[in-house]
């Protein structure tokens, strides 16, 4: 094929959802001159053997991007701001433990 | 309703053309423009037109196997089996692929008359054509939307639109031919088969044509009676084709694919 750098192309981002109310979920790429034909391919590359029951198709410069590594990635321990940065395992089976006791034993 | 069982063997004979004509047209436009493949304009049209190609390798296929049904032929034999002379698809489908704007041209053209073909088919008194025709529509419907894109754009662009131009006039006549009257075709409207005659289809579909190129300065349908020979007569670019198309299934004829 013939590499196509004409200065109207533009590069339009797929995304596609599988079923109705799954995510929808980046597939990749397609370029084309406008949205009549970036509709036409991403559907041809996303969607012609089946696989897609809805399709998003957005121009790359219309995505605002964020990859400031000191805004995602910065430099103090995070560890805690993680679920796991609490260990509730031991706290969760002693609960369930007591909610499956018939109660306070007679005496 | 008519199964075949209860058609007369005239009509059998007249459906059999019908089916074989279409699957045909079908057939033979599939690859045609499966020569795209790895050259067309850029990466992703490559992909739309391969693909495109395959869906109408699909209907054909479709096609022979109802029209196999019908004869007790094997639809590979059919598809595969015959010489340049025997297939009956339309002139239009004789022309090698030549540029982007003829082949452009001719699907445009191609995929609007077979759109207003498949309509009247989904109305046939013959249920198993009626539902493929049905079937086919869903998908032709898609194809006649990306060749509408191409169309417009190459249309708008002067020197584009020119080559358009050209290649639309080159193309008429032969485009003509996809509405020949079918041996036969009497008996295929009067039990419903082919719920109008080809030469009523034929006009629809000129009138849809004429304000499209109008708007689009392109040149004008004209309406006329298509070449006698509109689907018998055969060329070398067909033969050539013809060669590429058999290559594989006449390396091993005795082969089941």
């Amino acid at each position: 094929m013939v590499a196509s750098d004409a200065p109207t192309d533009r590069v339009w981002e797929v995304f596609r959802q599988e079923a109705e109310g799954d995510p929808m979920i980046h597939a990749g790429n397609v370029r084309a001159p406008d949205e009549e034909l970036a509709t036409h391919y991403a559907r041809e590359f996303y969607g012609r053997r089946q696989e897609s029951h809805r399709l998003w198709v957005v121009p790359r410069d219309a995505i605002t991007e964020l990859d400031d590594p000191d805004l995602l990635q910065p430099p103090f321990d995070r560890s805690f701001k993680r679920p796991s940065g609490y260990l509730i395992k031991h706290k969760l089976e002693a609960a369930k433990a007591r909610a499956a006791s018939p109660g306070p034993p007679n005496e | 309703m008519t199964g075949p069982d209860q058609l007369s063997p005239a009509t059998r004979e007249a459906l059999a053309e019908l089916l074989l004509s279409v699957a045909d047209d079908e057939f033979v436009i599939g690859f045609w423009d499966s020569e795209w493949t790895g050259i067309a304009p850029m990466l992703e049209e490559d992909v739309a037109t391969s693909s495109i190609s395959q869906d109408e390798i699909g209907h054909a296929k479709a096609l022979y196997e109802l029209l196999a049904a019908l004869t007790g032929a094997d639809a590979d034999a059919i598809a595969f089996g015959r010489a340049p002379d025997e297939y009956r698809h339309a002139a239009l489908m004789n022309h090698g692929r030549t540029d982007w704007a003829f082949s452009v041209a001719r699907r445009y053209l191609y995929e609007t008359a077979d759109a207003v073909r498949l309509e009247a088919l989904a109305r046939s008194s013959h249920v198993p054509l009626a539902q493929l025709a049905a079937k086919m529509r869903r998908e032709e419907r898609y194809h006649q939307m990306h060749l509408d894109a191409w169309l417009r754009r190459l249309a708008a662009n002067e020197g584009s639109r020119q080559r358009l131009a050209t290649a639309l006039e080159r193309l008429w006549p032969d485009a003509l031919a996809i509405f020949l009257p079918l041996d036969g075709e009497e008996e295929l409207v009067a039990s419903g088969i082919l719920p109008e005659p080809m030469a009523t289809l034929r006009a629809r579909w000129v009138a849809q044509l004429r304000p499209v190129m109008a708007g689009l300065h392109l040149p004008e349908p004209v309406d006329s009676a298509p070449p006698t020979d509109g689907r018998t007569r055969r060329t070398d670019d067909f033969r050539w084709l013809h060669g590429e198309f058999t290559m594989v299934a006449r390396s091993e004829e005795v082969a089941t694919w």
